[in-house]
């Protein structure tokens, strides 16, 4: 059952700006308010409004619960894998591997405030990508299959 | 001063918002005022200055938590059908 | 006599509420040990500005993961409870 024009037209508005400001939240986690899951779950809501403004079919004919589900696993795999490279240098699990190495988002930062820089941190942006795509995914999957729950009248 | 009165009118809001959610018999309309409440306490939460938890909770309570409950009634008949 | 009990009832809990409310003293917590050594040290030994991603993804690594499994759990848990069954899918009912 698809929702009435008003609400369809409303959301294909808000739909990429929903997805700009949870990658922008998600991107730069290390340096303003938010992060990984604050991000994933902006981005989430975009969806879960897509989702909540068209039918089920309409939904399952464009992006289907696999593909949500295989980006939910890719993320938890980046996270668990960007942590356990940790021991390739010697050092133990979860430790920030990256400021050791390479000249990759490796900037010194002053202390205090200052004007933040994206390549600072070390593999908290890394981290923090990982936990957002799989938030993303988590969060809709989970409204999906609730979504498929339910009696479809039409 | 200024932010005394919009952190008073924030709180009141926050009690109105959950006082209509149980005064109002149709389902859609409690959905939608849950999710006026909950856009409140994010509110409260930035001006309390946790701008991080502010966000989770516009994110999840005002999005997330009002989709669900939207879904559920998808599934459930308006009032007034059942009437007739 | 027993609307006089739930209101007196009702009015002795939101005194209560209230007191506590009134009494407790915000953002001053007792010990301030760890906090001070966040808030110095933190931004110069992970290098990110945001001290509350700098303590949830490194110092408290372990924790994220935690939740990242609970996460996925739910997850599970979701697509068990709302699965679709397909038509030739045999399925006995306990």
């Amino acid at each position: 059952m698809n929702m009435s024009k008003i609400v369809r037209s409303a959301a294909n508005l808000l739909f990429p700006f929903i997805l700009v400001f949870g990658f922008y939240i998600v991107l730069h986690g290390h340096l303003t308010p938010g992060g990984g899951f604050q991000g994933g779950a902006v981005i989430a809501t975009g969806f879960v409004l897509m989702f909540v403004a068209y039918s089920y079919d309409f939904i399952t004919g464009r992006i289907g619960a696999e593909s949500l589900h295989t980006t939910e696993t890719i993320g938890l795999v980046l996270f668990i894998v960007t942590a356990l490279v940790a021991i390739v240098f010697g050092v133990t699990f979860f430790t920030n591997w990256m400021l050791d190495v390479g000249p990759v988002l490796n900037n010194p930062v002053a202390f205090g405030p200052n004007p933040g820089d994206l390549n600072t941190a070390g593999f908290i942006p890394v981290m923090n990508l990982a936990v957002g795509i799989e938030v993303l995914g988590a969060l809709s999957v989970i409204v999906l299959y609730m979504l498929s729950g339910t009696k479809e009248e039409i | 001063m200024i932010e005394l009165v919009v952190h008073a009118a924030v709180l009141v809001g926050l009690i109105c918002a959950a006082l209509l959610v149980i005064h109002f018999r149709d389902l859609l309309s409690a959905a939608i005022a849950f999710g006026i409440f909950s856009f409140l306490l994010s509110l409260e939460f930035y001006i309390l200055q946790a701008p991080d938890v502010a966000i989770a909770e516009a994110g999840i309570g005002a999005g997330l938590t009002t989709a669900i409950f939207i879904v559920a009634i998808r599934g459930t008949r308006r009032m007034e059908e059942v009437k007739e | 006599m027993k609307n006089l009990v739930i209101g007196a009832t009702v009015l002795i809990l939101s005194l209560g509420i209230l007191y506590a409310g009134v009494g407790l003293e915000f953002g001053a917590p007792p010990f301030t040990d760890m906090d001070d050594y966040f808030v110095s040290h933190g931004q110069e030994q992970t290098g990110g500005n945001n001290i509350v991603t700098d303590i949830v993804f490194d110092f408290r690594g372990f924790d994220t993961l935690g939740e990242a499994t609970v996460l996925f759990t739910a997850v599970l848990g979701a697509g068990l409870a709302f699965r679709k069954r397909r038509e030739d899918e045999d399925y006995e009912y306990e």
